[in-house]
């Protein structure tokens, strides 16, 4: 028999001759493939970013805010702008519901800060110092909101503000004035980067946060926009969580109030790459299965389009094995290509989602390993056949083709 | 080593071909002796079966009857793979389409038959170059076919069929392709071949220029032998 690096080389060449029919069929060994690895990596970064999350804040946090529709009865309008978490909700709610050892209410609000008369596109928080506590923040340099900074005008910038900050050429941005609704605001501090996703504001990493009696200067209404809360060592969640509920039916009784805590942002999470699991699973699937029939289809056109010269190398003492290794690891070549490529717009794709999401990057060998596996398992599943074709042609016949 | 006398033994070869209920008697009880250091002519009529005997007498096909000896060997009952072994070791073919691998470089073509026998590469190439040259084409080694000539093919093909060192070359019409003048030039290699390396060749031909410069020649006609 033949030498494999023989076979492999003799596969190469025929394959620098590709035909446009094999970039066709290539497509959907990309997508397919593209789509499993995006599937697993997906997989794999929630996880770890989940985990990562946890691991730093604890699980035994709440967030609190404002449920969206109405359990039927009444309107936004009657609702009326009273239909907020506020302020004075936030201050009371450690002495009404027991179990919560600290709350960190904040609030959002809208505008363009500036720098000089650039516009820096991040979001602004009113904080307190409770807030840097619950989410576990890092301060790299300054310091953080202190409830002694009352109504003054600083400001702490987390890392990804402090990066488009130096981009515009401020290496250190303490002690340097933001303006923001008109009025300069003092960076005071800078955070560290902190691990997205979870229970953690999204806005942390590129947002400013500004002392939350501040923000209320722009504000008509005393609103937060969510309260987060940690649970006092032994306390029992579930009876948290109903506790905080009644409290705020209490409060505002049209209003719906959604209580979320670490548990059950891990199994939505854990529901969500199901269901990307379950999508991108199907479309790989079926990819795969269009891909692999494509490719067989080529290579059964390969067969036939070559019988002269499968005639000739049976001549020249080639074994059957050779002939089907031949056209085999042939098969397997076009699929790895195709896969390859799906694994570059597969990680590419996984690359996108986790910097939409907040995720952690992370691509693992085994992913990888499993993109090269089921491609090259593709090249043998339908190469086989095609393959077993080419290799009992009968050599006479097959050398009589014109 | 040992003498062979009679390279090939054939005694009452038949083959018959069934297309549908119909049986072809192509082969209708063939003998022929064929010994070492031979230059045997097959000529006859068109459609007679020189190539199907051509096919039996190089492996590639089995006969429907009859009993042949290769190198005092029972040639009957191989397995595919043996079959394809006695090939590759054995016998040289050359044919009338000439029949190169049209992606493969002259070097490379004249080098695959050693690579089905896992010979090494730069042996390969060192074996291939000497075959080239022995045949007149050191300068258009690295030349596909579709950018060679008929004759220049037909020498590459030739040189192909020499690389593997195989006991005999089995010719069927190499200059059917080749006009009269080319036809000679491919014919002179192969007397030249025969002559100072006393390669057994057999070779079948419909022209009688050629069948002359043979120094035996048989005639098929009915399904059988004759000597001319
Ligand atoms: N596979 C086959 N099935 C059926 N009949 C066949 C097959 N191969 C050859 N024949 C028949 O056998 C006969 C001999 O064919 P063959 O090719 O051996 O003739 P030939 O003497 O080489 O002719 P030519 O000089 O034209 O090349 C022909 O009638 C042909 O039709
Ligand atoms: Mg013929």
């Amino acid at each position: 028999m033949m030498p494999f690096a023989e076979i492999v080389r003799e596969a190469l060449s025929s394959q620098a001759a590709a035909k446009q029919r094999t970039i066709l069929a290539l497509i959907g060994i990309v997508i397919g493939i593209g789509s499993v690895i995006a599937l697993v990596t997906v997989g794999q970064m929630v996880q770890l970013t989940s985990l990562q999350q946890f691991q730093q804040m604890g699980t035994n946090i709440i967030t609190v805010q404002r449920g969206w529709g109405d359990k039927g009865g009444g309107n936004a309008k009657q609702q009326g702008p009273s239909q907020h978490m506020t302020w004075g909700d936030a201050e009371d709610l450690k002495a009404n519901v027991s179990g919560l050892e600290m709350v960190a209410p904040y609030t959002s609000t809208w505008g363009q800060p500036l720098y000089t008369d650039r516009p820096l596109d991040m979001p602004v928080m009113g904080v307190t110092r409770s807030f840097a506590d619950i989410n576990k923040l890092e301060v790299l340099k300054g310091r953080f909101i202190s409830d002694l900074d009352g109504y003054s005008f600083f400001g702490v910038l987390g890392a990804g503000a402090a990066q488009k900050l130096a981009k515009l050429g401020v290496a250190d941005p303490v002690g340097k004035t933001v303006f923001f609704k008109k009025r300069g605001f003092k960076i005071v501090g800078v955070l560290k980067r902190t691990a997205e996703g979870g229970m953690r504001p999204y806005e942390i990493n590129p947002g400013m946060m500004i002392p939350v009696r501040t923000s209320y200067l722009f504000k008509r209404e005393r609103n937060v926009n969510e309260i987060m809360a940690r649970l006092a060592p032994n306390a029992d969640r579930h009876l948290v969580i109903k506790a905080v509920k009644r409290y705020f039916k209490q409060r505002h009784p049209g209003m719906l109030t959604q209580v979320r805590s670490a548990e059950q942002l891990i199994a939505e999470m854990a529901k969500q790459s199901q269901l990307f699991t379950l999508l991108l699973g199907a479309i790989g699937s079926i990819s795969l299965l269009v891909g692999g029939i494509g490719v067989m289809n080529v290579m059964l056109v390969a067969v036939t389009e070559r019988r002269k010269e499968i005639g000739i190398r049976r001549a020249l003492g080639a074994e059957q094995i050779d002939i089907q290794a031949q056209f085999l690891v042939e098969s397997v070549i076009l699929c790895l290509a195709g896969g390859l490529i799906g694994i570059a717009l597969g990680v590419g794709a996984a690359y996108v989602l986790s910097k939409v999401n907040g995720w952690i990057f992370f691509v693992s060998g085994w992913g990888l390993a499993l993109g090269v596996g089921v491609s090259s398992a593709i090249g043998v599943f339908f190469g086989y056949f095609p393959a077993r074709q080419a290799s009992r042609l009968n050599p006479i016949l097959a050398l009589r083709d014109e | 080593m040992i003498l062979v006398m009679n390279i090939i033994e054939l005694k009452g070869i038949t083959k018959t071909y069934h297309i549908g209920d119909m049986a072809v008697d192509v082969l209708k009880g063939v003998d022929l002796s064929v010994e070492t250091g031979e230059l045997l002519a097959i000529m006859g009529e068109s459609g007679g079966g020189k190539s199907t005997l051509m096919n039996i007498i190089g492996f590639l096909d089995s006969p429907s009857g009859g009993a042949y000896h290769f190198e005092d060997q029972d040639a009957s009952h191989l397995t595919d793979n043996q079959l394809a072994h006695i090939r590759n070791q054995k016998i040289g073919f050359v044919f009338q389409q000439f029949n190169l691998l049209p992606r493969l470089s002259a070097l490379d073509n004249v080098s695959l038959p050693l690579v089905y026998r896992g010979v090494e590469r730069s042996q390969r190439t060192e074996i291939a170059s000497e075959m080239l040259k022995r045949v007149g084409m050191a300068d258009r080694m690295t030349h596909r076919p579709p950018e060679l000539s008929g004759g220049q093919q037909q020498r590459v093909a030739i040189a192909r069929a020499l690389s593997g060192k195989p006991t005999i070359i089995l010719a069927d019409e190499p200059t059917g392709a080749l006009d009269s003048q080319v036809s000679q030039e491919i014919m002179e290699i192969f007397l030249k071949l025969n002559q100072d390396q006393k390669i057994t060749t057999v070779m079948v031909t419909h022209d009688p220029k050629v069948g002359q410069q043979c120094r035996r020649t048989v005639r098929m006609s009915d399904g059988r032998l004759a000597e001319v």
